[in-house]
């Protein structure tokens, strides 16, 4: 009796082992190429691969014009690509790289947060400003960008080289922030003209504008990530964050399916996850990033913000007139026009 | 016999269904093409609109064209049905000075531009494109060429409203149809209610009921009614005639009978043999008359209820005629009267009859020759041969008969006015009803200097052949 048993409980064993081995073998592999810090985004991946195990989920953190480049030339193509230069990822879709994905979640999905039910923005990060506590002790700290611009033309001198930013040739978010900014007012240009004078250096992530204010390099930042520099914060006392009390432009993440996904429900199973309560419940909790639903309560939501900051939140409208940043003439006008402004003597 | 054969209602409704669906068919090929162009249209004033804005943005700068794309000219190309967009500025070579897909404009097309907009509908990786293209002439410090601007973009909005359209003028239709079944199924129900209540009326009369009809129908159903009532009119005249006919035979038996009934009521009253013996033989006149009569009556009767004679075998008038007045010229009743036969033809006629109807006429012709005439006249019979047909006639020298009374005299029970003889009145009758049977026709006239001439018209046959075809 007992042997039999036990040689049942062997055979149970061993089958375990085979389907476990097997499961292993037959994963479904899912490559994601994103210009998102993987630190930033883990609890989400890690949510993804216990609800799915049956994904083996990669995850590639590039910068966004690589992960722009790899759209168009990786092969295998990418199954999911995730992206904050936004007009890039929205001429790729418009190109036709993108595919259609036909769920529950992504029907329901904000109108304005998404296009031809292709791509979707899934993160609501507001773009913020941000200064060392130093800055406080020799003048205001500017909660507006007309702020900022009367501190860069009056304090010219104790700025000099403490001020950082974007730069809009090397960052295609910072291109786009610029060109947003640009499409509001006028006076932006004057804002440029300041930072030429007080000599700002130009970076290319919001993680080297943050380190070089913990470092004491920098006093001020402008256009910074918030979901980063918010998180930064939380480590590090020394930086403050300021959402821009006047406007405050607010940046999407934006994910698609490639057209030429190898594992096409894999990766439609991980937009799914994205947009779906769980995925953006976990954004909202666990990451910086900024649920869209409004469905969701955490500390990270696109309603709580709003009601922290009020309605001076404009999103970067995700829609055909994106296309036009990404204009190569309209581009090398821009940067012509931000050179030109950066070196304005008067 | 009733046979029915389908139903008007159904009749109406399969026409109906094959004219919509006919027409329909046509209608809506009409409405899917002129839907489909309306939506093309529309999208293609947004293509236009966006040309111009993009247009309004190309400036010369150092000899070259230059373009700050507009963002509202593409979200304009996109729609709110989010299509995918593609633009080129063109300069005079064709080189692209800006796109933002490498789509290729081909020369042809280029040409076309120059001289007036123009918009197809092309193919660019598998998705179908519509595209627009119109030159702008610029003018610039050092150079003045013209520039052609393309826009174009995905159909799924123009598909979708083309059949949007569509779907709703073909709804429209639907209902339109349905409707128009429902209301003609409810103007058939009240086009038929005349013939429902002609229905009625005809169920809930009274079965002695033949006077005509009383009802409000519609012109259509005109010529019914006056049929109905017309073969309502003819059963009352037959049944009026039947009427007559049975109060006019029990008069007539009633009076010989009531001559019966006074004769042996006298005779019994007498004790003298020889009334009894006189009266014995007036009752023996009396019931031979009864009886003659009673036998006309039946004779009519039956001749009239047989109606219409089956296929009967040719037969040879000018024997029958020879054989019967050879009969009746050695009875006794002849004894009086110059009976007698005009010439007649050497060859037998022929004619579809039966022996005995003709012999019952020739009989009943020769009686009442008898009877009406006083003795000593003359009595003629003989036979006419037309073309198709044979005249039998029967002439006598006798009183003969008024004009106006000659009609009459093929009504039962009718003398001709003469109270003066025994006879029933039903021989001209029975003789009528005969010569019907026969299709043939009687006809009554004057002989001149005085008497009449009955006249028989009869088909003539071919021995040989079919009772249709007389030669």
């Amino acid at each position: 009796m007992t042997l039999y048993r036990r040689r049942f409980t062997w055979m149970l064993l061993v089958t375990l082992c085979a389907l476990v081995l097997s499961a292993r073998a037959q994963a479904t592999p899912l490559v994601i190429e994103a210009a998102l810090d993987y630190d930033v985004v883990a609890p989400l991946l890690e949510a993804f691969r216990s609800a799915h195990p049956e994904i083996d989920l990669e995850f590639h953190d590039r910068s966004t014009l690589t992960v722009d480049a790899l759209v168009s030339e990786a092969d295998p193509a990418p199954d999911v690509v995730i992206s904050s230069a936004m007009p890039w990822q929205m001429a790729r879709v418009n190109e036709g790289y993108a595919q259609r994905l036909d769920s529950p979640a992504a029907r329901s999905w904000p109108a304005w947060a998404k296009w031809r039910n292709e791509v979707f923005g899934f993160t609501f990060e507001p773009i913020v400003m941000a200064y060392r506590l130093d800055l406080s002790k020799h003048m205001m700290p500017p909660q507006t960008h007309a702020d900022l611009h009367t501190l860069l033309t009056t304090e010219t001198a104790q700025l000099q080289g403490k001020v950082t930013t974007y730069s809009p040739l090397k960052s295609g978010v910072g291109f786009s922030l610029f060109q947003q900014d640009a499409r509001y007012t006028p006076r932006f240009w004057d804002l440029v003209a300041g930072m030429g004078r007080v000599g700002a250096s130009l970076e290319s992530s919001t993680r080297a504008m943050l380190e070089g204010l913990s470092d004491g390099r920098y006093w001020l930042g402008y256009n910074l990530l918030g979901s980063y520099a918010m998180v930064w914060a939380q480590e590090h006392p020394e930086v403050i964050v300021q959402v821009p009390q006047d406007y405050s432009l607010v940046m999407m993440r934006m994910a698609f399916i490639h057209r030429d996904a190898p594992h096409p429900a894999a990766a439609a199973a991980f937009v799914d996850f994205l947009l779906g309560r769980e995925g953006q419940r976990v954004l909202a909790g666990q990451t910086p990033l900024f649920s869209v639903r409004p469905d969701i309560v955490g500390p990270y939501t696109a309603a709580r913000l709003r009601d922290q900051v009020g309605d001076r939140l404009y999103p970067i409208p995700l829609n055909a007139s994106l296309l036009a940043f990404v204009d190569p003439q309209r581009r090398d006008a821009f940067l012509a026009r931000w050179r030109r402004e950066f070196r304005r003597d008067d | 016999m009733i046979e029915v054969t389908g139903s008007l209602k159904r009749r109406l409704a399969v026409w109906l269904l094959l004219t919509v669906t006919g027409l329909g068919a046509l209608l809506m090929i009409e409405a899917w093409l002129s839907t489909h162009r309306a939506a093309e249209r529309a999208f293609d004033s947004q293509l236009e609109a966006a040309a111009l804005t993009i247009a309004e943005a190309v400036q010369w700068q150092a000899g070259e064209p230059l373009v700050e794309m507009p963002a509202a000219a593409l979200q304009i190309l996109a729609t709110h049905h989010q299509e995918r967009v593609f633009y080129a500025v063109l300069d005079a070579d064709g080189k692209p000075v800006s796109t933002n897909m490498s789509f290729t404009i081909e020369p042809e097309w280029r040409e076309r531009v120059a001289d007036a907009p123009w918009a197809l509908t092309t193919d660019f990786d598998g998705t179908s494109w519509r595209l627009y293209g119109r030159e702008y002439d610029s003018a610039g410090w050092v150079s003045q060429e013209p520039v052609q601007v393309w826009v174009g973009h995905t159909r799924v909005g123009r598909q979708a409203l083309g059949d949007e359209l569509f779907e709703r003028t073909l709804s429209r239709f639907l209902a339109m149809v349905l409707l128009a079944g429902i209301l003609m199924a409810m103007a058939l129900r009240v086009a038929l209610g005349p013939m429902r209540r002609l229905r009625r009326q005809l169920r809930h009369r009274d079965a002695d009921d033949m006077g005509p009809l009383d009802a409000r129908v519609p012109e259509e159903m005109r010529e019914l009614a006056q049929t109905l009532d017309h073969l309502f009119a003819r059963q009352r005249h037959s049944r009026e005639a039947l009427l007559r006919f049975t109060a006019d035979a029990s008069h007539q038996l009633k009076t010989p009978l009531a001559g019966l009934k006074s004769t042996s009521e006298l005779a019994l009253k007498s004790q003298d043999p020889a009334d009894w013996q006189a009266a014995l033989l007036a009752v023996h006149d009396g019931a031979d008359r009864t009886s003659r009569l009673a036998s006309q009556l039946l004779s009519l009767a039956r001749l009239r209820h047989i109606g219409e004679a089956g296929r009967v075998a040719p037969l040879d008038i000018v024997a029958v005629l020879r054989e019967c007045v050879l009969d009746w010229a050695g009875r006794e009743v002849a004894r009086d009267h110059d009976l007698g036969l005009a010439e007649l033809p050497s060859g037998p006629l022929w004619v579809h009859a039966d022996g005995w109807a003709i012999r019952e006429l020739l009989g009943n012709l020769i009686d009442n020759a008898l009877r009406y005439t006083k003795a000593g006249s003359e009595i003629t019979l003989g036979l006419c041969q037309h073309r198709e047909t044979v005249s039998l006639y029967v002439e006598d020298d006798g009183p003969g008969v008024p004009a106006e009374a000659r009609e009459r005299l093929l009504q039962p029970f009718e003398r001709g006015g003469r109270q003066d003889t025994e006879g029933s009145g039903l021989g001209l009758a029975i003789v009528d009803s005969i010569a019907r049977r026969l299709g043939g026709r009687l006809s009554l006239s004057e002989r001149s200097p005085h008497g009449l001439i009955v006249t028989l018209d009869l088909p003539l046959c071919d021995p040989d052949a079919t009772r249709e075809t007389p030669s």
